[in-house]
């Protein structure tokens, strides 16, 4: 087991210096809007850590991708298929999920 | 970036005027664009990057083309000043510099009144062109375009899969080829206070059905967060779909868009992957194509739920 700070903690210490102490002093747009988008990246890779592994796996997700391509499609499929993109959007946006609801 | 580029003096010597000053606007993946002050106006200079390009892209001789016909039919365009062969290398043309807004998420929080009706007069202007004045543009089957560009991604996406089979099964009757713009949405259009000022980029111009730039704008990521206003963020569909019919004659229902809608959202959805693939591959290392990786998948459930109410 490695020390603390473990990754989520470093996560969030990166994310708070970005948010706390780089973006007051960035007056440019382009680079203002770029440190957004890091900040967003940085929240999407915590919110990964913290829901852990679950959903389908890579080789699930490849039959399944398959088999819609040869076009076999059950009544079942969409709402599974909503439930697995939800739990993708839980970690990478999950306030345009909440749009939804 | 400032200061001039190597390429200065062939500039100079190919537009005939003086370059008094330049510097490298940021952002464009596939190409440069440079604002040039000269003796005789200001100029925007687009000019291609190295690395693959998109093989739905025109070239910039041809899209300089395509915008000397577009200006010809009286499209609002910033005006084609000279194509410019190549730049040290590199392909390039002059047009001319338009002041103006193109942020979306800045024109949706107070759009100027008219710009939904302006956009559908612009769109009728763009497809009256004649094909035959841009023998280049080519047309293709887009669904199995964006099968093949989801198989070039590599990953499993059964979301899009589900996507491009529920559009396969309900493809609706075609409507005769025109020409396309092909990335008709806010971000391409220049707008001020008093309304749409110019239609930009024209890379992907194309033959296709007309629905499918009809439709492009409503697609909910160019709604810019003002979800409520169909069309970009901006307006409702019903009067834009009004004009265009006026000037068209073509007469097309808010429900027929959905076919269109749903497409337009695996397309951008395709498109996210392939643009986070330029960072992935190591074509174009940074941070914006690395997130939209995880984009997509705002697309993937924008179509499910638009599948579950067509």
């Amino acid at each position: 087991m490695p020390d603390r700070p473990a990754a989520p903690e470093l996560i969030e210490a990166v994310s708070e210096f970005l948010s706390g102490e780089l973006l007051p002093t960035i007056d440019d747009h382009r680079l203002r809007f770029r440190t957004l988008v890091a900040m967003n990246a940085l929240g999407i890779a915590l919110r990964e850590l913290e829901a852990g592994e679950g959903g389908m796996g890579e080789d699930e997700l490849r039959e399944l991708a398959r088999r819609i391509r040869a076009g076999d499609v059950d009544e079942g499929l969409h709402a599974r298929l909503k439930e697995h993109v939800a739990e993708k959007l839980r970690v990478s946006n999950p306030a345009y999920l909440e749009k939804y609801e | 970036m400032n200061g001039p580029a190597p390429w200065a003096g062939e500039l100079e010597a190919r537009l005939g005027r003086r370059v008094e000053a330049m510097h490298l606007l940021p952002g464009g993946a596939s190409k440069e664009a440079w604002a040039i002050e000269t003796d005789e106006g200001d100029l925007l200079v687009r000019r291609a990057l190295g690395g693959v390009i998109h093989e739905a892209t025109l070239s910039l001789e041809h899209e300089f083309e395509v915008l000397q016909a577009a200006e010809e039919a009286g499209v609002r365009v910033p005006h084609p000043v000279a194509y410019l062969g190549e730049l040290a290398g590199r392909e390039a043309f002059a047009m001319e510099f338009v002041e103006g807004e193109t942020i979306g998420r800045r024109i949706v929080r107070d759009p100027p009144a008219g710009l939904d009706t302006q956009l559908a007069d612009e769109l009728a202007k763009i497809h009256a062109i004649a094909p035959e004045r841009l023998p280049f543009l080519r047309a293709s089957d887009i669904v199995t375009r964006f099968e093949h560009e989801l198989d070039s991604v590599g990953d499993p996406h059964p979301a899009l899969e589900y996507g491009l089979w529920w559009l396969r099964e309900h493809r609706p009757d075609p409507l005769a080829d025109v020409v396309a713009h092909g990335d008709f949405r806010l971000g391409n259009v220049v707008v001020s206070e008093h309304g749409l000022v110019c239609i930009l980029d024209w890379e992907f111009a194309h033959l296709s059905d007309p629905r499918e730039d009809v439709a492009w704008p409503l697609v909910r990521a160019w709604r810019f967060g003002v979800d409520d206003r169909r069309l970009g963020g901006v307006g409702e569909v019903g009067p834009y779909l009004e004009r265009y019919e006026e000037l068209t004659g073509r007469s097309i229902s808010e429900q027929e868009l959905y076919w269109w809608e749903v497409l337009g959202n695996v397309k951008w959805g395709v498109g996210c992957l392939t643009q986070c693939r330029r960072h992935l591959t190591g074509l174009d290392r940074s941070v914006e194509y690395a997130v939209l990786g995880r984009m997509a998948a705002e697309m993937e459930y924008e179509l499910l739920d638009l599948i579950e109410h067509a």
